[in-house]
């Protein structure tokens, strides 16, 4: 014992501010990764040696270097994760529907019904009339266009979360592998070195990425794995399990060609991805895609098909009642259809109705009477269309349907907007734990250099006083 | 609470992202000039934008439907005073014969104007509103009358069209019921007038046969009840346009006060907006300003 003790306790220092110096530098290095959590060293004394009859540490040494991290935390912003990506994919494709509905120009669906009336209204003044039954005739191709294009751009719109169902599984399907190598790694450091920090929070990430995408629950395991599970019912299915992954697979079921979503766990059993495994904005963004596809874009189609039949069913019904100029009657005016379902998609011109043979007339033989085409312009202020367990008009049904879009594409935006500032707040509350600050590590930085300096000195000054000792046997 | 970088600048970023949709909604509607640009907008106001916007609509269809009223209206009324003029001129033909004239030449000249004033009246009988015979009934396409008998060939269906919701009004009158005295609700009066000018026509002779004194008598006082059968088919059709020309005012008055309320939901108050716009402007601009002071300060400038 003696100088050489001094020498130790110095040389442990310059070795622990160097580790700690390293840190810093990782940290900094590291401000602007997502994901990462700040870690700090931590010192203690080394263990104490008896100097002189005196009991005495022997310098410092690193205890560990550990990183900040709440699970709690973490969990918050995995659920606060699914939620935003279930309501973020909801409100994007209603804002994407939304267009098609914006009558509040009044220049679309609603107006074409109008106006393919309003020409009935200048047939009752000229029921003969070459011109006004040719306006008719162009008035009841809009409004078949106008059906037409609101079908298509509806079934577009639940097509296109069908087909983007493929890339969205694929993207989850890597993420699965992802976390499950990842987490092999851990389990590899924690056999070796006991710590794997960065590891886990690339995993972290990566399950918090996961959770906008896909709804599920996880577990952390004692050995710094994690496990991510779907619960059906009483019934687990681990998408990761340790070091192995399941995986999602897509299927198309004809006649529609929509895609079924099954989920394979990595113990090899199966199940649907259906309303048995999520109930709403637990789903994130998968279940989202296939509600669109399923409830939300259908439920909006059908509105529209029902207007299309009553359209149909009530205009096919006055006109067959009416007389041609020749006398002819009973014939339809837009082509029948024999189901609600489609009815706006198959909406056209009955075959061989022309100009000479709309029935504007209310006897065999009178070609100038009007009471056929007076009728049929009424026809708009009766209650024709099923709404519920009632019925409304076609201009107030579809008002209705134009008030409900707006009403859900409100509501989604809304729910986006308290989303985004739930996250925030979320993630500042991270960041205020595992967040770096630049500040904080510029002053260890500091702290520490002067730390190293003073090791330094100790370690010269008692370089110096052994030289000067070995002086004295000279 | 621990503070690091990051956090400020996320929150700087969330908060200039508030303030800049702020700012893009009030230019939205700035530049718009409206209120409600899509249904979500406010779903409420929306549904009543195209309620509103439907009744517009038929609106301007039920004042294009008077309009054109009127005009088949008008049509009818100048034909019916002509009508009414060629009876004045028969009247006075047969004032002026009334005891008979024993001068063949007079008989054949009385004769030869009470033919062609009959001839003028089919004619009127056979007035065209476009092409359309407006005296014709539902059978308007063919001429309801003829210059070589007295039969009616149209109908006597009433023309419904419709001026407002579910409120309609005739649009023609038909020609049985103002030459020929028959039909009912309405019945303006008995006569036959083309009758009557047949009978007139006989009475007074030519320059062959003689007058028939009694006979002449007899028809100048069918003339005079034809006249009044005229007159109350002229003055069904006046009120007929007067009843048009209300719903027209009434038609007016309910769609500007349909454009007042649209125009309440969806105009924008500018005055508003332009306080609002500046509001946000300050505060996007401290907003800006407090981020780049903030962001710059860093214990690094010290070192």
């Amino acid at each position: 014992m003696g100088l050489s003790a001094v020498i130790t306790a110095a040389s442990s220092g310059l070795n622990a501010y160097q580790i700690a110096t390293d840190v810093t530098a990782e940290n900094i290095a590291n401000v602007n990764t997502a994901g990462y959590s700040r870690q700090t060293v931590q010192l203690e004394n080394a263990p104490p040696t008896t100097h002189d009859g005196y009991p005495l540490g022997s310098g410092v040494q690193v205890a560990s270097i550990t990183r900040y991290y709440d699970s709690l935390m973490q969990q918050q912003l995995v659920n606060a994760g699914t939620s935003q990506g279930y309501d973020t994919q909801k409100s994007t494709v209603l804002q994407q529907v939304e267009p098609t509905f914006n009558e509040v120009a009044n220049d679309g669906l609603g107006a074409a019904i109008s106006n393919f009336f309003g020409a009935w209204q200048d047939v009752t003044l000229n029921p003969g009339g070459t011109s006004e039954r040719q306006v008719v005739m162009t008035r009841a191709q809009i409004l078949t266009d106008n059906f037409h294009s609101v079908s298509k751009s509806l079934t577009d719109a639940a097509a296109t979360q069908n087909s983007s169902l493929v890339p969205l599984t694929d993207s989850i399907n890597s993420t699965l592998t992802n976390i499950a190598q990842l987490n092999q790694q851990i389990k590899g450091a924690a056999t070796v070195s006991g710590s794997a920090n960065e590891i886990k929070d690339q995993r972290d990430q990566l399950v918090s990425d996961l959770s906008q995408k896909l709804g599920f629950k996880y577990t952390e395991n004692s050995d710094g794995t994690t496990d991510i599970y779907l619960a059906k019912g009483n019934t687990n299915y681990y998408l990761v399990k340790g070091a192995d992954a399941g995986s999602l697979s897509v299927a198309s079921a004809p006649p529609s060609g929509n895609y079924t979503v099954t989920a394979h766990d990595a113990y090899g059993s199966t199940t649907t991805i259906d309303n048995s495994v999520y109930s709403g904005q637990d789903g994130g963004q998968l279940w989202a895609t296939l509600q669109m596809r399923d409830t939300i874009i259908p439920g909006y189609l059908s509105q529209v098909d029902t207007l299309a039949k009553s359209v149909t069913d009530a205009v096919n019904t006055q006109h067959a009642a009416g007389f041609t100029p020749t006398g002819a009657t009973g014939q339809d005016f837009f082509t029948a259809s024999a189901t609600v379902d489609g009815s706006a998609a198959r909406f056209s011109i009955a075959a061989g109705l022309t100009t000479a043979t709309i029935a504007a007339s209310g006897s065999a033989g009178t070609p100038g009477d009007n009471s056929n085409a007076l009728a049929m312009v009424q026809l708009t202020s009766s209650l024709t269309v099923p709404s519920g367990s009632a019925t409304s008009t076609f201009s107030s049904f579809y008002s209705n349907l134009v008030s409900q879009v707006g009403l859900d594409v409100q509501a989604s935006k809304t729910v986006v907007t308290q989303d985004a500032a739930f996250t925030k707040q979320l993630t500042t509350l991270r960041d205020s734990n595992s967040g770096v600050s630049l500040d904080q590590e510029l002053s260890n930085l500091m702290k520490y250099q002067r730390s190293y300096q003073a090791s330094a000195k100790v370690l010269t000054t008692a370089t110096d006083m052994m030289d000067m000792a070995l002086s004295l046997i000279r | 609470m621990r503070v690091t970088q990051n956090m400020s600048s996320n929150n700087a970023i969330y908060n200039l992202q508030q303030g800049a949709a702020r700012l893009a909604k009030l230019q939205d509607l700035t530049s718009s000039g409206k209120n409600v640009n899509t249904p979500s907008d406010d779903p409420i106001a929306a549904r009543l934008l195209v309620d509103i916007g439907d009744k517009l609509k038929s609106s301007d269809q039920y004042a294009s439907n008077i309009s054109k009223a009127t005009s088949w209206l008008d049509y009818t009324s100048t034909a019916l005073t002509g009508m009414s003029d060629i009876i004045n001129l028969a009247e006075k033909v047969a004032g002026s014969m009334n005891s008979g004239s024993a001068d063949a030449s007079i008989r054949q000249s009385a004769h030869d104007q009470l033919v062609e004033l009959k001839k003028q009246m089919v004619d009127l009988g056979n007035t065209q509103y476009g092409d359309q015979y407006i005296f014709g009934g539902a059978s308007n396409t063919t001429r309801p009358f003829n210059q070589n008998d007295n039969t009616y060939t149209g109908d006597s269906t009433q023309l419904g069209i419709e001026i407002s919701q579910n409120s309609t009004i005739s649009l023609n009158v038909t020609g049985d019921r103002i030459l020929k005295g028959s039909g009912s609700s309405p019945s303006y009066g008995s006569t036959d007038i083309l009758a009557t000018f047949d009978n007139l026509i006989a009475a007074v002779g030519d320059n062959s046969t003689p007058s028939n004194v009694s006979a002449i008598s007899r028809g100048a006082i069918d003339l005079q009840a034809g006249a009044q059968q005229l007159n109350n088919a002229v003055s069904d059709v006046l009120s007929r346009t007067t009843r048009l020309d209300n719903m027209l005012t009434l038609n007016d008055n309910s769609k500007n006060a349909l454009l007042a309320i649209a125009s309440n939901v969806q105009n924008v108050d500018y005055a508003k907006l332009g306080v609002e716009l500046s509001q946000q402007q300050t505060a996007y601009n401290a907003a800006l300003a407090t981020t780049a002071k903030i962001q710059g300060m860093s214990l690094l400038n010290y070192m």
